[in-house]
């Protein structure tokens, strides 16, 4: 197991990253809604910016409100160290520039969120980064993906929206065999249904805007070093071994050795990209974080007790959530999520595109939108949202049908989610029966 | 920068400058099982301010080659060769817990080495307990996570670090899990030549202390620095891990020390 501390979880959730302050005694974390801090000196300045010492310089680059969140994301993962980003999608791209560069290779699972997918075969590609994209567990394909110039293999630990599981410790096991880090994308579990840390994973990244939220009121992204990974054993990456000319020509792996890879994403691309999380969003998140496993058991136990109730209405015509008995991934899923497999689940409705977009319009509790992970139920019509300009056979070919409608189950209280679902399932009923 | 010290390739932090032997030089030694890394936020100042700085892994350590040293006595030697092999006269000599035992070796056995010696969260004995020894005997990490436990203090234990962001809990373990923790906790254990050498020690001594350190209790530093007759300092809040806990109250108590001697030179 992957430590960062002895306290346990719940604890570290509450605590970790923050001791009452010495001026007020504040009990909670305060915001510190700052843009910068003085030195107390040239030379103390000086030995900030040369890194002879820690401390916060500019916003841009550490906050301390941020860094609370950062310190607790890491122990709760396992981690070295965590940055803290603007976004999920800012996170994606923080790893990717950092560990590739024009000319290198990557190889990610089919199986992701949409626009982690477009950033991949379009804006990455812009910048002179190929990406081979294999189906999710297929051990061959991956090992023949394989180049001199692969710098990462990149899975989502549940896929969105199809809800495959990553088979991390094999995944892992292979690109490790080639020295390559495995970074996975951890939103849909969050920490507290799976630490991939734990099962070989090198990195690992968050949308936190999700269930580490939980509230839907603040936008941030995470990336966890795990400090495993051997950067000069690997011997492709130059980046993080050799002199690095705009600081001094410092050597990451030799200064900060399991940290290297946190240290040059903070001295990089924070510096240069500047996709810095807001000190007011890292404390919207802190507030989630702080009862992140209790609205997980509730999450999961919903899921379940939905997914139950959805198999039996006559109006359901399939359902999908990883680890059901019926599902493929259900003894991956088992293993590396003995929680639970998330709150995320999909099922059919009668009635097609129509009888979809019929069940959706007449939910009053579930909230039709494009986001998961809110303390909330919300429910999505891919079919006639994310996916409408597609046709049928795109659609099949993304894993998502006419009729799939996909719910990030949240923690109200079952009865009253099963109420409004039974309503939507009358629309669609009726819906059915005019087409 | 890599330096060969008896046919084995070893590495040695130089603060993120060029090493340059004109320049008054620190020598800073890690603790059991850890790494130049553990002075990672006091070499740079060093270096950039005047002096040449060598922070090398001990033999089989991270990024040294080599077989670990069994015994302190061989590490003290082993620490005069590595100066030498430096092309150094003379060191401000800096140990972390076991790499102050190893400094008070090289005291004993090459004095004309050093200018000045201090010992960070140390005493002159570290009794190991025995079931420590067999714990990493058969597994560096879970003798990692025993030491890691009971190393850092109260702050780090709640995920409170230096540099914004970093666990250093994570970093030690990883670093600890690799290194021979094993040979250092023996070594450690059966060192008995402290109270010997601190009579012999004619150099300026300080120890820098730490008020929550529960692997080297400030009762055995306090007593020990009597014996050497040393300056001390205790630094409150914090364990045994200072370097990495404290960083800037070390750095603080070294600089004041070896500026003072060097300005005095």
């Amino acid at each position: 197991m992957s430590r960062s501390s002895y306290l346990k979880p719940d604890t570290v959730a509450l605590h970790t990253g923050y001791v009452p302050e010495s001026d007020h005694g504040s009990r909670a974390v305060p915001v510190y809604q700052t843009t910068s801090y003085v030195f107390e000196s040239v030379s103390d300045g000086s030995s900030l910016f040369n890194v002879e010492q820690g401390g916060h310089i500019y916003s841009r680059i550490t906050n301390p409100t941020v860094a609370v969140l950062e310190q607790r994301i890491a122990a709760l993962e396992g981690g070295s160290g965590t940055i803290c980003t603007a976004s999920g999608m800012s996170a994606l791209f923080t790893v990717f520039i950092t560990l590739c560069s024009a000319g290198d290779h990557m190889i990610s699972a089919t199986q992701i969120y949409g626009s982690t997918a477009t950033l991949l075969k379009h804006t990455i590609k812009r910048l002179g980064i190929e990406c081979t994209f294999i189906p999710i567990n297929d051990e061959q394909a991956l090992r023949d993906a394989i180049q001199p110039n692969t710098k990462m293999v990149f899975c989502e630990s549940i896929g969105n929206p199809g809800l495959e599981i990553a088979n991390i410790p094999g995944i892992s096991e292979i690109a490790h065999e080639n020295g390559i880090p495995l970074v996975v994308d951890a939103t849909f579990a969050t920490p507290s249904l799976c630490r991939p840390i734990d099962h070989g994973a090198d990195i690992v990244v968050h949308s936190v805007t999700k269930w580490m939220g939980g509230h839907g009121v603040a936008i941030g992204g995470a990336i966890v070093d795990g400090g495993r990974f051997d950067w000069e054993q690997s011997g492709r990456f130059p980046e993080l071994t050799e002199p690095y000319a705009p600081f001094h020509g410092i050597k990451f792996w030799e200064e900060f050795g399991p940290s290297a890879l946190a240290m040059k994403m903070r001295a990089e691309s924070m510096r240069d990209v500047g996709a810095a999380m807001s000190p007011h969003n890292a404390f919207l998140i802190l507030q989630g974080i702080e009862t992140l496993s209790l609205r997980m058991k509730q999450h999961v136990a919903n899921a379940k007790a939905l997914l139950e109730w959805l198999q039996q209405q006559q109006a359901v015509t399939w359902t999908n959530y990883p680890d059901m008995e019926s599902n493929p991934s259900h003894a991956l899923a088992e293993g590396l999520f003995p929680d639970g497999a998330g709150s995320m689940l999909c099922f059919g409705v009668v009635g097609g595109r129509a009888g979809g977009a019929a069940f959706i319009d007449s939910l009053q509790l579930a909230s039709n939108l494009a986001n998961v992970g809110d303390s909330r139920t919300l429910v999505l019509h891919p079919g006639s949202t994310t996916h409408s300009r597609l046709t049928v056979e795109d659609m099949k070919a993304a894993g998502i049908s006419e009729d799939m409608i996909r719910v990030s189950v949240g923690i109200e209280d079952i009865a009253d989610i099963k109420a409004d679902f039974a309503k939507g399932f009358k629309a669609a009923e009726r819906a059915a029966g005019e087409s | 920068m890599y330096v060969e010290v008896r046919g084995q390739k070893t590495y040695a932090a130089t603060g993120g400058k060029e090493f340059d032997n004109s320049l008054p030089c620190v020598m800073f030694v890690h603790g059991s099982g850890l790494d130049h890394r553990s002075w990672a936020l006091q070499t740079r100042w060093f270096a950039y301010n005047g002096y040449s700085v060598l922070a090398p892994d001990l033999p089989g350590h991270s990024l040294s080659a080599g077989e670990p040293l069994e015994s302190i006595e061989e590490m003290g030697a082993w620490l005069a060769d590595f100066i030498r092999a430096a092309n150094v006269s003379r060191v401000h000599a800096v140990g972390h817990s076991q790499g102050f035992l190893d400094v008070l070796e090289l005291a004993r056995q090459a004095p004309e080495l050093l200018k000045s010696i201090t010992g960070v969260g140390t005493a002159g004995a570290i009794p190991v307990n025995p079931a420590l020894i067999d714990a990493a005997k058969n597994s560096a990490g879970d003798a990692a996570e025993m030491l890691l436990m009971w190393g850092f203090g109260p702050d780090a234990q709640y995920g409170i670090s230096a540099v914004p962001g970093m666990q250093p809990i994570a970093i030690g373990r990883q670093i600890m899990a690799r290194n021979p923790l094993y040979e250092d906790l023996v070594a450690c254990a059966n060192y008995e030549n402290g109270s010997a050498v601190a009579k012999s020690i004619e150099v300026p001594s300080q120890l820098i202390l730490a008020r929550k350190d529960r692997l080297t209790p400030i009762k055995a530093g306090m007593a020990f620095a009597e014996e050497l007759n040393a300056r001390v300092t205790i630094i409150e809040r914090y364990g045994h891990m200072l370097p990495i806990e404290a960083p800037r109250q070390t750095l603080q108590k070294l600089r004041e020390l070896i500026s003072s001697l060097e300005e005095a030179a």
